[in-house]
């Protein structure tokens, strides 16, 4: 029997349909097989796909909004290339959807930060939901981000202070130690061995 | 009214036409609404019983910005504090948090704070803060996402960030050192604007139960 999942939220509304899978168990209020998808947005094309295409729209939004609660605007795609997400101008994002089969064009759709707000709420709603199992290793857990990751979000004063800071600080130090002058060498007190008996015949 | 349904594969799958005939969504009612995503103010995390993972602690820095996101929450609901001592009992945080001078003194490791507190949080601890904050995001994310809507009209948009930058402040003063830059930079009305944006940002990303990880992840992140 025919499963309908639904979350809504104010701008989108996510509608998941498939099939209990009965041969792992399942019981009739679960959807282990996917038949297929759509996401309606208010005022803009209705969504609709496949499993994949479902599976790689989330493996692309969430960590694009795990980056953005750190500040960081970068672009995701998945590996397939069906779908892309990118930061756009004055506080937007662009997502890209290109169809696996020849000849459409490419779909962009253009959110301001609500908007995508909700698509990620729903994405959460759809992979918190018991009714429906994901792969375990389809979404990975969201990692802190390293230094690197995060080296661009600081001014590029800021990141030169330090290193141009030592630098200034090693040369002065040269230069001082430099100006000093070296201590008086002290003289040798004597030619001659200290023991007293003559040097050895040279050869 | 109809909607254009565009595939990504052309063609939508076999039975899998619309149901009902639904189409554009204008409300959400109680009716229509999932289970998972939405929880009010009183329901209970959707994920059963809270888990204390073994987790890292938080830098400092990440104690700075998780207090922060909690003064923003307070901005936004002037009954925030107390809402914040109701949800921890909600959450069943009483043993970490006995009560309000306990959660206050947690969020006095911020060393942005007048009066800051030495050491660090336990992972527990910031567990049960992030947990706490996300539960709050989640109840007050409508005032969120209208602080974040593109399309609502540009002076109504501008009286609302005006009265958020003004509560906020009003407390930033009130308990953050006015002598730390950090501090400075929130209380200017023009340089601190983009990083309240981001703050609000984080706050609609980080809502409901499926904002923790990402926040708590985030929190962790390495000083760049």
């Amino acid at each position: 029997m025919k499963q309908i999942l639904r979350y809504d939220q104010l701008s989108c509304r996510l509608q998941v349909e498939g099939l209990p899978d009965v041969s792992i168990g399942q019981s009739a209020g679960c959807v282990g097989i996917i038949t297929g998808w759509s996401l309606q947005w208010t005022g803009r094309p209705e969504l609709e796909g496949e499993r994949d295409h479902l599976l790689a729209l989330m493996t692309v939004i969430l960590p694009y909004a795990r980056h953005l609660v750190s500040g960081l605007r970068r672009s995701f795609r998945d590996p397939t290339g069906a779908v892309t997400v990118e930061p756009d101008q004055d506080r937007r994002h662009r997502i890209s959807l290109r169809s696996s089969q020849p000849g459409h064009p490419v779909l962009t759709i253009h959110l301001d930060d609500a908007e995508l707000a909700d698509l990620v709420r729903v994405i959460d709603a759809l992979r918190l939901d018991p009714r429906l199992p994901l792969p375990p290793d389809l979404l990975p857990r969201p990692q802190p981000l390293r230094s690197r990751d995060l080296v661009h979000r600081l001014p590029l004063q800021r990141r030169l202070a330090a290193p141009l800071g030592g630098l200034a600080a090693v040369s002065l130090v040269a230069v001082l130690s430099w100006l000093v002058p070296p201590p008086p060498q002290p003289r040798p007190a004597s030619t001659l061995p200290s023991s007293g008996r003559p040097a050895p015949p040279r050869s | 009214m109809q909607l254009p349904r565009i595939g990504l594969t052309g063609a939508g799958p076999a039975g899998c036409g619309r149901v009902g005939g639904t189409g554009i969504i204008a409300v959400m009612t109680q009716a229509n609404l999932s289970p998972a995503p939405a929880s009010g103010f009183g329901d209970p995390p959707p994920q059963g019983p809270i888990r204390h993972r073994a987790a890292a602690a938080l830098s400092r820095r990440g104690i700075e910005r998780l207090d922060l996101l909690l003064l923003c929450l307070e901005a936004l609901d002037l009954n925030g504090g107390e809402a914040m001592v109701w949800m921890s009992e909600q959450l069943g945080f009483v043993s970490l948090f006995p009560n309000r001078v306990e959660l206050w003194k947690r969020r006095c490791h911020n060393p942005l704070r007048r009066a800051c507190r030495r050491g660090n949080l336990s992972s527990q601890e910031s567990d049960a803060l992030i947990r706490i904050l996300c539960q709050m995001a989640d109840r007050l994310y409508p005032m969120l996402r209208a602080l974040l809507a593109g399309d609502e009209p540009a002076d109504l948009q501008r009286q609302r960030w005006q009265l958020f930058q003004d509560r906020l402040s009003a407390l930033v003063q009130e308990r953050m050192n006015p002598r730390r830059s950090g501090v400075q930079q929130l209380l200017d009305p023009q340089a601190g604007r983009p990083y309240l944006e981001e703050l609000i940002r984080s706050l609609a990303l980080a809502a409901g139960t499926g904002g923790f990880e990402r926040l708590q992840a985030s929190l962790l992140d390495a000083a760049a």
